[in-house]
């Protein structure tokens, strides 16, 4: 079928060049850092509720039921780095997603991971802010000062504990397409994943209970944190709670990227 | 059925053969072919699920076909398609862009992603050129439906891309913006650019397109110029069936493709 067709006598567009990767990934951080610093729910989610609990346990003097300082500071960033994940990160993910803002985005030359890392590497630096302020708070109240070595230790492990909460997150937004529902779950997989975790190094409720609260996500990232700040207490114990992190990580990322969806239709 | 374009001088702008694209069991797009000159508007018409976004969406990368070959200029898509997705502009059916940026700050994000050197400057004289100057500084969901609509176009032609596409770009819009938007859509046609898009208007379909392909269950059934549409089917019994008075695209439309609502 063939069809004359009397066409515009303009010169055509120029040819066009595919942008760089540095540039592509300038601008996607650019941007979702504007969108983290502007969003008051992610900041106050970011500082307030890991401090609440290092300031609370201090208060009620629970630091030593719970295995001691260094593990109620380790508690404390487990949670920060956890809501940050758990909450943060799969609330942007999936609003993102559902508004079309994720397929928009793919129409463009951006491969499709940068999309991703942008996100993710904003969430991580939000957690190694979090943990930083988090430290020096723990100075104050729990009388806890690294070395330098620790403390350079404990930001790795909170980078390496990222990978288990963001993996969860992945996980969440993966199998669920809903925001809110995926709001909702995020929240009540807290108590398994996380707040089980504060009972990682206490006896409290049985040490069958113990036992399975150490070997939780929350638990076994806790055990890793504190090993962090305590390099010479780095035992047997720590080094199973890294490999069980490598696994919840590789599992649970492993779902998120198997069922993830870039768009709710 | 495939739609061809012949230009001896031009190249074609985009070059689809054979595309399939499936929900599961379910063929969304069989065996499209189509071709779109340099400079040409291409309105691709069909009810609702008949496979108009489908195929933009597998044009556009959003989808895997399942089957068939698509080239954006000499450039082929499936193998190369950060090149390819460089050398279109994409306004899709919902578009939305993050929530809490300012449309300049938007404007500076997809700039950057297409690689555009553009001060602050230089996106307030591009929002000055679509009428948004005073609204640089606003929230993307602050924008009436009109507004949204032109910064999606903005965006989608910011790097001046040989190819546009353009899905339903006019639905939700009063009758001031739609012709506003029309007059963008020829100043883009007269700037070289080639533009395919989608709608449910044959109004429009009439007023901006070259020619016109009608769709239906995922196969192009007839493709002409919009008189030569009306022309070629103003005797098909379906059609005249349809018709009060002189035939129209519309009729045509209706004729070809059944009066059965669709979801």
């Amino acid at each position: 079928m063939t069809f004359a067709i009397e066409m515009s006598s303009q010169p055509s567009a120029p040819p066009v060049q595919p942008p760089t990767l540095s540039g592509i990934l300038r601008s996607l951080l650019q941007a979702d850092v504007t969108i983290q610093l502007r969003n008051g729910r992610a900041l106050l989610l970011t500082f307030f509720p890991p401090l609440a609990v290092l300031y609370g346990l201090s208060a009620a003097k629970r630091s030593a039921q719970l295995g001691g300082p260094i593990v109620s500071v380790a508690l404390a960033l487990t949670l920060g780095i956890a809501l940050i994940a758990i909450l943060g990160y799969t609330a942007s993910v999936a609003r993102d997603r559902e508004l079309g803002v994720l397929q928009r985005l793919r129409v463009t030359p951006a491969p499709t991971w940068t999309i991703m890392v942008s996100q993710l590497a904003v969430q991580i630096v939000s957690m190694l802010a979090m943990s930083l302020v988090v430290l020096v708070a723990a100075a104050v109240v729990e009388n806890v000062s690294l070395d330098p070595a620790a403390y350079l230790l404990t930001l790795v492990a909170v980078i390496f504990s990222s990978a288990v909460f963001l993996g969860v997150g992945q996980a969440l937004v993966g199998l669920i397409k809903s925001a809110e529902t995926v709001n909702a779950v995020g929240r009540l997989s807290f108590l398994p994943l996380v707040a089980l975790g504060l009972f990682a190094h206490s006896a409290i409720f049985g040490t069958t209970f113990e036992t399975i609260a150490r070997w939780s996500p929350g638990g076994a990232v806790a055990t890793l944190l504190a090993g962090a700040m305590h390099p010479a207490a780095w035992n047997g114990d720590t080094w199973l709670a890294f490999l069980t992190s490598v696994v919840y990580a590789v599992v649970f990322a492993g779902i998120g990227i198997r069922w993830f969806q870039w768009s709710t239709r | 059925m495939a739609a061809s374009g012949q230009s001896a001088e031009r190249g074609l702008a985009l070059q689809v053969e054979g595309l399939r694209v499936s929900y599961g069991p379910k063929l969304a797009v069989d065996g499209v072919s189509l071709d779109i000159n340099e400079g040409e508007i291409f309105g691709l018409l069909g009810p609702n699920g008949a496979g108009k976004t489908s195929t933009l969406s597998a044009i556009e990368g959003l989808l895997k076909p399942d089957a068939g070959s698509i080239r954006i200029g000499d450039v082929d898509a499936r193998a190369n398609p950060s090149a390819a997705k460089a050398r279109m502009g994409v306004q899709l059916q919902s578009t939305s862009f993050q929530a809490s940026l300012t449309v300049r700050e938007i404007v500076r994000l997809y700039a950057g992603l297409y690689g555009v050197q553009i001060t602050r400057a230089g996106i307030d004289d591009l929002l000055a050129g679509v009428h948004l100057g005073e609204e640089a500084s606003k929230r993307f969901s602050q924008l009436s439906g009109g507004q949204q609509k032109r910064v999606s176009l903005l965006i989608a032609t910011i790097h001046s891309p040989p190819l546009v596409l353009l899905d339903e770009p006019t639905a939700g819009l009063d009758p001031q913006a739609r012709r506003q938007l029309w007059d963008r859509i020829e100043r883009l046609r007269d700037l070289g650019r080639s533009i395919l898009l989608t709608t449910h208007s044959m109004e429009e379909a009439q007023a901006v397109c070259h020619r016109v392909a009608i769709i239906d269950n995922g196969k192009l059934i007839t493709v002409d110029t919009p008189t030569g549409l009306i022309e070629k089917h103003k005797d098909d019994p379906r059609v005249l069936k349809v018709a009060h008075g002189q035939v129209t695209l519309e009729d045509v439309f209706i004729g070809l493709t059944g009066s059965d609502l669709r979801d």
